[in-house]
């Protein structure tokens, strides 16, 4: 049986003439099956194809990505660290032995277990990446410090490393330490690591006269490998310094500097890194030492010192003149400087990091002048005070100071009989240093009365540092009186042992007669009571009683109470010293310079 | 060779830095005092869902020492004499170099089996507070590593540059340079 014809498809054209398809039989019994005949299909028939895309493309259907990983890099390369420094020269300009003898400071390996790691990290005036991650990939400075690339004879401080990790990426800082905690050890261990890391060459260290020595006794001491010259009086060797030699470091007095003016317009004499000491030696802007300081070609700038404000809130924005030209206008208001000098700025007080430090005891004695002297005394004031008042309008505060150093003279010792209340104490406080193996330091404002002290005491071997002494004559002072136990005294000026000297050997400091300034007899104490110091020192001020001394303590004293306490509030100090009216008022007198329009 | 045996060794430090899904790699090349000579860094990999899959189980080290440690460590123009690697992943990356190689097995891991590291020969030495770890293909280098690192600094402690990289790493990111790069 077969299909009828409706199911099957029509023919094609082709087919057509073929014979129709065999169908396999099947059985259709159960179905009803309507039968009929259909027309044959005989008309040709077109296919057409219309192309149906599948949905394979983005949005439809999702890539697989690509299936190779990529990565971008970016890098920087940094100065090679300088591995081999020049040798030393030849010509060793100064005084002074190439072994210093290292001090006996506290138990190192204690200091060091207990020690955190001080990293140093980008200042905010950092702005290029490079520097930002320079400074962050440097090995902290702990483990710098002490391995074999910078040996030191004894472990710093932690507070002495953060001063390091402070001054490592500022091209402009102020280290405004307080007297004795190792302002210039900072900076050195910190120019050490500077030139290793090859990111300075050239330092040139201005300092005052006296401290030349203790510049080089300190670099001998903190920086061995470092070869250092100083600059000396012959000026040829001074313009061969200046524009020839590559020293990496270099050492100059304010005075010599002064004088060199000339050489500092050559492009050739250009440095890294300038660091001043003593930095207030610029407060005053019109001074030729500041402008000749500021004149110096330089990358950075440090200014160490611990009074940067010695009188009045202009002495900072000077010493900034120097720090970061700029950064403080000059007539910035005293309330706006911490602002815009808290970056550049570190600070520490000996209460601040060493609270183990050996304590500083204050003693004033006040003195009975002695009879003779209570009538020379009396009279001479009686007299000086005539004597200014008919002067009349043409005082000036030169006649009044004349007349205060008469007195104060007069309270050290009677000048007919050479009476002294302070010299009788002063023997019988030396006794008590002497047996006790002790050393004392004695400052006076005078050479004079140092030299009647130098007779007194003979018994104890007393050294005298002073102005008469030539320079080249004071480290070997110096050295003998840290190295010899018989030398139990050193008596020295206010003006030439004040400043810079490590006298940490000493315990005890007396001070003969009074300075004017109370900064100036903190940094004498601070001689003897900064660190490395192992005992207590005890500070002993000489004062007589019902005299010009007491009259000017008691206005000091009222001064530095009000400078603690703005120094607290990180504000500006008033002025320190005796303003002008406030000598005049030191004495019962009426008349008054005449005002000038 | 002799360059090797006379001058004092560069280190490499080499870290990627993942959240399991990110990675990010830092190499710092130092010398023999661990003063640095050079950094780079990578911008970010993020590995896509066929990349995971077909990369499988392979897909860290594949990233780690393959696609960032080798990259970086061509790109980086200091040559080093070591590389340390406080990742596990990046250790494979010997096989690619012809300096040894050390990863820093950190301390407080204490099921080693779970790492797969049962195999990898240790060093231990002084410059590093960690064990090191070898790749057990190069067994030369047990020999090889403590000479070198008896030859760097005393001051010079292996694992603590890479708190350094993290750090550059977190400024870089900071000032944009890893999208940057990207």
């Amino acid at each position: 049986m077969s299909l009828p014809e409706r199911y099957l498809l029509p023919p094609s054209e082709e087919e057509a003439v073929f014979e129709p398809p065999h169908i396999l039989p099947f059985s259709v019994d159960a179905l009803a099956l309507e039968t009929q005949t259909l027309p044959k299909f005989t008309a040709p028939i077109n296919v057409n194809v219309r192309e149906a895309r599948l949905l394979n493309d983005p949005p439809w259907v999702r890539t697989l990505g690509p299936l190779e990983m990529k990565v971008q890099t970016e890098g920087w390369k940094f100065p090679a660290p300088l591995m081999d420094l020049p040798p030393r020269p030849q010509r060793e300009l100064t005084a002074g032995p190439d072994e210093v003898p290292v001090p006996n400071l506290p138990d190192q390996e204690t200091t060091k277990l207990h020690q955190p790691k001080i990293r140093s990290r980008p200042s905010p005036e950092t702005v290029l990446i490079k520097d930002r991650l320079l400074c962050l990939l440097q090995p902290p400075i702990d483990h710098l410090i002490g391995g074999k690339p910078v040996e030191v004879p004894f472990q710093p401080f932690p507070y002495q490393l953060e001063g390091i990790a402070f001054l490592m990426p500022r091209h402009a800082a102020l280290l405004a330490d307080e007297m004795g905690l190792g302002k210039t050890a900072q900076a050195i261990l910190t120019i050490r690591l500077l030139i290793q890391a090859g990111l300075v060459k050239r330092v040139l260290i201005v300092c005052p006269k006296p401290l030349v020595y203790n510049w080089v006794r300190e670099l001998k001491l903190w920086a061995a490998d470092l070869p250092f010259e100083t600059f000396e009086t012959d000026i040829e060797q001074r313009r061969s310094m200046w524009l020839v030699s590559n020293c990496p470091v270099k050492v100059i007095n304010y005075e010599l500097l002064t004088r060199d003016a000339e050489f500092l317009s050559d492009p050739r004499a250009e440095f890294d890194l300038v660091v001043l000491d003593e930095a207030q030696r610029i407060k005053n802007s019109d001074s030729k030492t500041a402008q000749v300081v500021k004149s110096i070609r330089r990358v950075r700038s440090w200014a160490l010192t611990g009074t940067p404000i010695e009188n009045r809130p202009e002495d900072l924005i000077n010493l900034f003149s120097f720090v970061d030209p700029g950064r403080v206008p000059p007539d910035t208001p005293a309330r706006h400087i911490p602002k815009l000098t808290a970056d550049c700025i570190l600070r520490r007080t000996k209460e601040d990091v060493q609270g183990d430090m050996p304590a500083k005891i204050m003693r004033d004695i006040t003195l009975e002048l002695s009879p003779a002297q209570r009538e020379a005394y009396e009279l001479a004031e009686r007299e000086g005070v005539i004597r200014l008042n008919d002067l009349g309008d043409t005082i000036s505060v030169q006649h009044v100071f004349q007349l205060v150093m008469r007195l104060k003279q007069i309270c050290n010792f009677d000048p007919a009989t050479g009476h002294s209340s302070k010299l009788e104490q002063l023997l019988a406080d030396m006794e008590e240093v002497a047996a006790n193996g002790r050393k004392a330091i004695i400052f006076s404002q005078w050479v004079e009365p140092l030299e009647v002290l130098a007779k007194a005491l003979e018994q104890y071997n007393p050294l005298q540092f002073h102005g008469k002494i030539p320079s080249s004559q004071r480290p070997a002072i110096i050295d003998q009186f840290r190295e010899d136990p018989s030398r139990h005294v050193i008596l020295m000026s206010y003006g030439t042992g004040s400043v810079g000297l490590n006298l940490q050997f000493a315990n005890y400091v007396f001070l003969f007669d009074r300075w004017w300034n109370p900064a100036v007899e903190d940094q004498a104490i601070n001689r003897a009571h900064r660190i490395g110091q192992k005992h207590p020192v005890t500070v002993t001020r000489f004062l007589t009683q019902q005299t010009i001394e007491q009259r000017i303590a008691e206005i000091l004293e009222n001064k530095r109470r009000i400078f603690m306490e703005l120094l607290e509030q990180n504000g500006p100090p008033p002025v320190l010293g005796l303003t002008e009216e406030e000598i005049f008022g030191l004495f019962d007198i009426q008349a008054r310079p005449r005002k000038v329009a | 060779m002799s360059d090797l045996v006379t001058q004092p060794p560069n280190v490499g430090f080499l870290t990627v830095i993942s959240d399991g899904t990110n990675y990010l790699g830092g190499f710092l090349v130092t010398n023999f005092w661990g003063r640095p000579l050079e950094f780079r860094l990578t911008t970010a990999v993020q590995p896509n869902r066929v990349q995971q899959i077909l990369y499988a189980n392979t897909l860290a080290e594949y990233v780690c020492a393959d696609l960032i440690g080798r990259t970086l460590i061509e790109k980086t123009g200091t040559a080093s004499q070591l590389i340390v690697t406080d990742n596990l992943n990046v250790l494979p990356v010997r096989s690619r170099l012809e300096v040894p190689v050390v990863a820093l097995l950190n301390p407080e891991l204490t099921n080693v089996s779970d790492l797969g590291i049962t195999t990898h020969p240790r060093v231990n030495h002084a410059r590093s507070q960690s064990p090191l770890l070898i790749d057990p293909r190069y067994p030369d280098d047990v020999h090889s590593v403590p000479l070198l690192l008896e030859r760097l600094d005393s001051a010079l402690e292996l694992t603590e540059p890479f708190t350094r990289i993290r750090d550059a790493i977190a400024e870089a990111r900071k000032m944009g340079v890893t999208s940057r790069a990207a």
